[in-house]
């Protein structure tokens, strides 16, 4: 052969050598570099929780709170309309398209998918004793967002695989009741028994029990089949087996403050917020008022919006009840003692002054009043001067954190999502309708000795006897704000009365729409009556 | 994943060095018959011509005549042909015929159809071309204050929509033939400097620049591949070849000022205002003073820049040097833009002046300084009753209100951003004429671009109260390498004339290498971001450690063109590209890219000898494929994890790792097919010149990120190819020489254009969607309200708002409901179609001056049917806001309780038309024929935006049209400028 060809030879081979396209991933966790050892495995889990913690204080708690008379945000002047998405909660005329309809279907499919994607990165390690705490862990959380899913929406999909290959049909809400149930019982002898630092945060046996609880006692209106004796049942396996794990805080306040943690005996599962590195608790952002600021010593300024209404706070009506100190109503005045006032003018004060002397300056001593007229019925708006910036009584339960975060006004107050008190009420409840009391340590706990041991701690008068529209109320005190108020008034049948501006009574609200956008996604899902 | 990473550089660099080798190979059967050749070019009243390009045919070879006209070219035979060119003149082909001087004399004429254009690998004769391609001069660049070099062209090149804002650090934004992307970043042309693809263009100073050309249509673009779907901006850097030493010393200094602002009530109107309406502030809100904020925070900005250069060279050696630097303080006060730039460049001839060699290094150092955004907003709203400062000296602010109501002074004045940015590139090229004809160039090219960010929120910063100051600071390095390797083969025989091209690129870009940190918690604010140390933080906040993303994206393609041209009538150009990215999905890595073209010079045919005015006349048709990958990360196709956020887990908060992108083959560039038909003229001895052309783009496998379902993938979307836009229009462009005698010239030049955009789908099979909601803005009670809509069978821009229907019996403003009915209150169903964001015409009209010795240049240009959101004026409009806000002075006009006034509708939908005076130039150039030292002086005055005709209400119409949420004005908006600058021009 010639030289040339030889060369030509070389070149054709150098230049077929000259097109590999493959780059180096220097700066990137990919599927080949991770997980790989024990810690990058718990460090895989993580998405669960803040998947969890996300938007739980804000959307999810939203949707469960604003659709109740616990909770509101009217409009001010045009500020806080936001097209519209609080009032169609208040007035319960959402849509499939309503912003949290769509963000917490996201949320909770995000979380379940999450967990079946955990789930199997642990299948396919190695056995170990923490692989196996890890599963089970993995499973129970796979099994609250379920309940959370099951609980606003009803009908959703089973999804138990990682990645699937059809999209996945609707599944009965009895038939989600069911495998919430099994999965739970599954994941239980897997589940650690101990509470506090090792576990904080994460399920243990005590957040499986607690939530069968919750189960069976939603039961009739989740399936149609009462099982309150079950309820009482779970509830007998954490007053007997976990009495040295949880006791009723003394102090009420403790269990919400910035401080709570796992230190706080009386929370079975919490959602640990961080005011730098866990965030998404606002409540302070959107619930307090610009004039508390300094009360409350908060490095940023409150945005007003959120208050709870008079129907509701009319029910903090027990003398020497702690609880009725988490609700901020009337003239409000410094730590000193001082009142706190507003310089401004009358009209400033209050816009619909005709008076020639609008312009007179006054201080407006603030104060949070119960009512909440509307200056403009169509857009639920309560007016944008002093007056109407304090209408709506304001909730301090989750106590002001001075160390929030300035720019991002997160606080850090961890969110208690089931505590022990809940356990006890719940199984008053139980026993209320139809289940036998049960005797436990010694003691036959009566609905009236389980409501008297709330009350006692609140400070409030015991009772005798209690009727079940009593225990609602007594709910309501007790779990004001806690995400669980929708739920009760379903159960009590009372979700459609009328409270604040709302009239509407169509029944089928009950249930959360589909949202749309998931519907294009995914054609097998049927949207819930009604929508 | 197994990475693959043995194919280094290295392994590249040896594919080139034997390829160079081969390339050698031939060099040693060169002949050789090299003799120099001198003469002076002069015009025909006998008067020295500087600047000629002499050229020996058929090579690259060329010579400029220096400032006596004179010139020395190195020719390698008898047979060779010298051309001498020059814009103005009618070129001439001389043999050499064993002379060793020639002396020529060029004719006037406004005739560009000899002139060289840059093709992309090589360049062709204006005449000759195929595609749709737009050569810019220096001499017709805008004037003024130029920061970025886009600024030059502004209405200078037909399709090619720039829109720039007063900021000396923005670099504007460049449509080409309409929107086709749907990602904002992605819109940005390809800018080739010195045959370097995707070099920065913050390298080159305007005063080194010998050429831009613009490739519009996809026949000229195509040889550039999956890059080239926004056009391809070549740019041409002066190199002194071969020409007599020479120094220049050009410079400016200019002022600049807002051009215009938006009238809001002084304090005294506000006060009387709210008196009649018995309103008043809180007493915190007036202290007795009246403040103009917009004055407060403005300036009237000084800029200079002063560039200093030295070409020159033998037959056998080029040398060029060239520093520049630039000064342009923004009219906000807090902005400034700095740069130094130093260029230089050596050739050198070798093997009988068969191999020519070029080292060349760009340097440049960019220093931005900018302000918050949050001025823009406070400046309008912020109340004129109280004074900057108190009395204390501290600045007046209410923290008690909402967050954003800051002091727009202090927001300047408290809060540092900055960025230095040194980009370095060197480029090597090798030309080689292997034997007559055939002719090897070898390009290698690095560059390296370092970026420091420093930010400073101090003390007293309104944005992060409470945290005693915040610094920030960051470094990331940028590095490019390339490789471009090519050979070209040109041979005539009888009347058939073949030019091929085939070549091969290696490009590889490392983005992204290097860390941020931060502190807070500072007990004085004198070091500002310098001692991150010296901080305190707050318990529990954590260091911002940014988002460190190391991107490596590799590029490989191989490229080929014909050239055929039979008897100087019919010319053919047909190019091929294959692309391969690491970017794109493993299913498609590769794509081709081909492009075919025709042009028949008419003119050149027997039954046109008679048409004596007709000097040319040419018609081209052109197709070709592009493809569009820019805007997406080099590593979008890999599944990814990273850490979303932190998780309590033991008594710590520790990341959480999670998938954070979906695996992705299936990843590739937007498709362009473009088609395009075009008329070029030249009449009367080339004093009406022009061009006619249209085209149809059609953009295909648009990237959008998908939402998927999370049961069938782990993250909840996809980017993926979908969907379809269309972009038709035409444009046009005429010179014209209306005078030309030795006393006065007077030329003048029109450009317009037109383009239809519209999507035609944003759906397949797989993914469907049948509109994206765009444009969020905010406002008072609209956060989650949109503007825009991008939807099948509208154009990008489209606003979907309100309509208004003027205001019912209490004064307030109310909207249509679908089905005629009128509403106050938010419902979605009120929210229609009204208008949209593109243009139906750009153009620009230029005017050219000479009486002896002074130059007078004149340039309009504009925009008409577009319209514009001003969403500023809106967000304003809220009358029962004027306890709290200050109000413009339309809102005077507005009934005191309308609480719906503020509400975006088309109410607030305007007429963008506008014509705009962009910069006028005159300038003299002194007689020096009695001053041997200097070859040339001329000192010029600029006036830039000396006026705008527009019904718009807002600033300047001139608003941001890149993006996919074009045409909104929101609050956003640094003002235009009007400059008056004094220059100079020396020559030595």
């Amino acid at each position: 052969m010639k030289p040339k060809y030889i060369l030509l030879a070389a070149l054709t081979f150098s230049l077929a050598a000259c097109t590999k396209l493959d780059v180096d991933v220097e700066s990137e966790l990919t599927p080949s570099n991770f997980p790989t050892n024990e810690e990058s495995f718990i460090a895989a889990t993580g998405p669960v929780y803040t998947r969890l913690r996300s938007t739980f204080a804000i959307d999810y708690w939203r949707m469960q709170e604003l659709s109740t008379d616990e909770a509101i945000i009217p409009a001010r002047d045009g500020n806080y309309d936001d097209g519209g998405q609080y009032r169609f909660m208040h007035y319960h005329t959402w849509t499939a398209d309503h912003p949290y309809v769509k963000s917490i279907w996201e949320w909770g499919f995000g979380g379940i998918n999450s967990s079946n994607r955990i789930l199997s990165l642990f299948q396919a390690a190695p056995n170990s004793p923490a692989r196996t705490t890890s599963l089970a862990e993995m499973r129970t959380m796979r099994a609250l967002f379920y309940f959370f899913m099951m609980d606003l929406y009803g009908n959703v999909p089973i999804i138990k695989d990682a990645v699937i290959a059809e999209p996945p049909p609707t599944a009965a809400r009895k038939d989600v009741f069911a495998f919430i149930e099994s999965e739970l019982k599954a994941a239980l002898p897997d589940l650690s028994a101990a509470a506090g630092q090792k576990t904080y945060g994460r399920p243990t046996k005590w957040l499986a029990y607690a939530l069968l609880e919750k189960l069976y006692l939603n039961a009739e209106v989740y399936t149609g089949q009462p099982r309150y004796t079950e309820a009482v049942a779970m509830a007998d396996a954490i007053l007997n087996d976990a009495a040295t794990v949880y006791t009723l805080e003394a102090d009420y306040m403790s269990i919400f403050a910035p401080t709570n943690g796992p230190l706080t005996k009386e929370t079975i599962f919490a959602i640990p917020y961080d005011a730098n590195v866990a965030t998404g608790n606002q409540f302070s952002r959107f619930g307090l008022h610009t004039g508390l600021q300094k009360k409350y010593n908060l490095p940023f300024r409150p945005s007003i919006a959120m208050s709870t209404i008079k129907d509701f706070y009319l029910k903090f009506n027990l003398t020497g009840d702690v609880r009725n100190k988490t609700m901020l109503a009337g003239k409000q005045y410094e730590n000193d003692g001082s009142p706190i006032l507003i310089a401004t003018t009358k009209k400033g004060m209050d816009n619909s002054y005709t008076g020639a002397d609008g312009a007179a300056k006054v201080n407006y001593h603030l104060e949070f009043t119960p009512e909440m007229p509307l200056v403009k019925e169509n857009t639920m708006d309560v007016g944008n001067d002093e007056i109407g910036k304090a209408r709506g009584v304001r909730s301090i339960k989750f106590y002001p954190d001075p160390a929030t975060n300035p720019d991002t006004r997160n606080q850090g107050n961890d969110f208690p999502v089931i505590r022990l008190a809940d356990v006890l009420l719940m199984k008053a409840e139980a026993i209320l309708r139809g289940a036998a009391a049960t005797t436990v340590k010694g003691e036959l706990q009566t609905p009236a000795v389980l409501v008297n041991k709330i009350r006692s701690r609140a400070g409030a008068p015991t009772v005798g006897a209690i009727t079940l529209d009593e225990l609602l109320d007594e709910r309501g005190r007790e779990f004001a704000w806690e995400g669980w108020r929708r739920n009760d008034l379903i159960r009590f049948g009372k979700y459609e009365d009328n409270w604040g501006y709302k009239t509407n009574k169509e029944t089928f609200r009950r249930l959360f729409p589909v949202p749309n956008s998931e519907r294009s996604l995914n054609p097998k899902l049927v949207q819930n009556p009604g929508y | 994943m197994k990475i693959n990473s043995y194919h280094s550089w290295a392994t590249q660099l040896k594919c080139l060095l034997l390829l160079c080798f081969m390339a050698l190979g031939g060099l040693a059967r060169a002949q050789s018959a090299a003799q120099q050749i001198s003469g002076k070019v002069t015009d025909e009243a006998g008067a020295a011509l500087p600047g000629v390009t002499v050229l020996i045919k058929g090579s690259t070879a060329a010579v400029v005549t220096d400032d006596a006209g004179s010139y020395r070219i190195r020719v390698n035979s008898a047979q060779d042909v010298l051309r001498f060119a020059m814009v103005g003149k009618v070129s001439r082909e001389l043999s050499v015929g064993g002379r060793s001087v020639i002396n020529v004399t060029l004719k006037d004429e406004s005739n560009t159809l000899q002139d060289l254009v840059v093709v992309g690998y090589g360049t062709s004769n204006r005449k000759n071309l195929t595609g749709a391609i737009t050569s810019v001069k220096p001499d017709q660049f805008n004037a003024g204050v130029i920061s970025t070099p886009s600024q030059l062209l502004q209405g200078k090149v037909a399709g090619l929509n720039i829109t720039k804002s007063g900021n000396p650090n923005e670099n504007g934004a460049i449509i080409l033939r309409g929107p086709s992307s749907l990602r904002a970043g992605a819109q940005e042309p390809l800018y080739v400097i010195d045959g370097v693809a995707a070099a920065s263009i913050d390298l080159v100073a305007p005063d080194d620049i010998k050429a831009i050309d613009v490739l519009k249509d996809a026949s000229a673009t195509a040889i550039y591949g999956a890059r080239a779907a926004n056009g391809v901006i070549l740019i041409t850097t002066k190199r002194g070849d071969g020409v007599a030493p020479g120094l220049s010393y050009s410079s400016y200094a200019g002022t600049e000022s807002v051009s215009n602002t938006i009238d809001m009530l002084s304090a005294e109107q506000l006060r009387n205002y709210l008196g009649e309406n018995k309103k008043s502030l809180n007493p915190t809100d007036d202290d007795g003073s009246a403040t103009n904020w917009q004055d407060v925070v403005q300036r009237r900005g000084f800029s200079t820049n002063h560039n200093l250069s030295l070409y020159g060279g033998s037959s056998k050696t080029s040398y060029g040097i060239s520093a520049n630097f630039l000064e342009n303080n923004g009219i906000m006060k807090g902005s400034a833009l700095e740069r130094y730039t130093l260029k230089a460049n050596v050739g050198q001839k070798a093997f009988n002046d068969r191999l020519n060699l070029n080292f060349s290094v760009f340097n440049s150092r960019t220093v931005r300084d900018d302000i918050s955004p949050l001025v823009y907003p406070n400046m309008l709203i912020y109340l004129p009753t109280v004074a900057p400062r108190r009395q204390d000296g501290s600045y007046t602010e209410d923290f008690s209100r909402t967050r954003n109501y800051l002091n727009p002074l202090s927001l300047i004045d408290n809060n540092i951003i900055n960025n230095k940015i040194k980009t370095f590139l060197g480029n090597f090229q090798a030309e080689l004429d292997i034997v007559k004809g055939l002719k090897y160039t070898l390009s290698l090219s690095y560059q390296d671009e370092n970026t420091n960010g420093n930010f400073y929120n101090n003390r007293q910063s309104g944005i992060n109260r409470g945290l005693n100051g915040v610094a920030v600071r960051n470094a990331y390095a940028n590095t490019k390498k390339l490789a471009e390797t090519y050979l070209s083969y040109d041979k005539a025989f009888g009347k058939h004339v073949f030019k091929l091209l085939g070549g091969y690129s290696f490009q590889e870009d490392r983005n992204g290498d290097g860390f941020q940190s931060s502190n807070q918690g500072f007990v004085t604010d004198e070091l500002t971001y310098n001692n991150l140390g010296l901080g305190d933080p707050l318990p529990g906040s954590v260091v911002n450690y940014g988002t460190v993303r190391i991107q490596t994206l590799r590029l490989i393609s191989f490229y080929g063109r014909i050239n055929y041209d039979l008897d100087n009538k019919y010319l053919f150009q047909a190019s091929l590209r294959r692309d391969g990215s690491s970017a794109f999905g493993l299913n498609n890595r590769w794509g081709y890219f081909p492009s075919a073209s025709a042009a028949w010079r008419i003119s050149e045919e027997n039954f046109m000898k008679n048409a004596a005015f007709v000097e040319d006349l040419k018609v081209r048709v052109g197709y070709g494929v592009t493809g569009n990958s820019l805007g997406f990360d080099a590593f979008t196709r890999f599944s990814l994890y990273a850490p979303v956020e932190r998780f309590y887990y033991d008594g710590r908060y520790i990341n959480a790792v999670g998938p954070f992108q979906n695996e992705n083959p299936d990843l590739k560039w937007e498709r362009t097919a473009m088609t395009n038909v075009g008329v070029d003229f030249s009449l009367f001895k080339g004093r009406v010149q022009g061009s006619f052309d249209v085209y149809n783009k059609k953009t295909s496998d648009l990237i959008w990120d998908y939402r998927v379902s999370t049961t069938q993938y782990f993250v909840g979307n996809l980017t993926a190819n979908v969907g379809q836009i269309d972009n038709k229009g035409f444009e046009a462009v005429v010179d014209v020489s209306v005078f030309n005698n030795k006393k006065f010239t007077w030329k003048s030049s029109v450009n317009f254009s037109h383009n239809k955009n519209v999507v035609r789908s944003l759906s397949n099979e797989k993914f469907s969607l049948s509109a994206i909601p765009t444009a969020q803005l905010g406002g008072k009670g609209q956060t989650s309200n949109y503007s825009q809509v991008i939807q099948e069978g509208l154009p990008i821009g489209s606003f979907n708002t309100y309509r208004y229907a003027g205001k019912d019996s209490k004064g307030v403003s109310q909207f249509y409901l679908p089905d005629g009915n009128l509403t106050t209150e938010y419902s979605k169903a009120a929210v229609g179609l009204t208008g949209n964001a593109q243009p139906d015409l750009i153009y620009g009209w230029n005017n050219s001056f000479t009486l002896g010795r002074f130059d007078l240049n004149v340039f309009l240009r504009g925009v008409y049917g577009n319209q514009i959101l001003n969403a500023t004026l809106a967000g304003l409009n809220s009358p029962g806001d004027a306890t709290t806000n200050n109000i413009p002075q339309f809102t005077l006009n507005e009934s005191v309780n309308d609480n719906n006034s503020y509400i975006i509708s088309d109410r607030f939908i305007e007429n963008g038309s506008y014509l705009r005076l962009d910069n006028a130039t005159l300038g003299y150039s002194f007689n020096l024929e009695k001053l041997k030292a200097l070859k040339r002086l001329r000192v010029y005055t600029t006036a830039s935006n000396l006026f705008v005709i527009t019904k718009y209400r807002g600033i300047d119409p001139e608003i941001n049209m890149g993006g996919i949420q074009p045409g909104i004005d929101n609050n956003n908006f640094y003002p235009k400028t009007r400059s008056f600058l004094f220059g100079l021009n020396v020559t030595f």
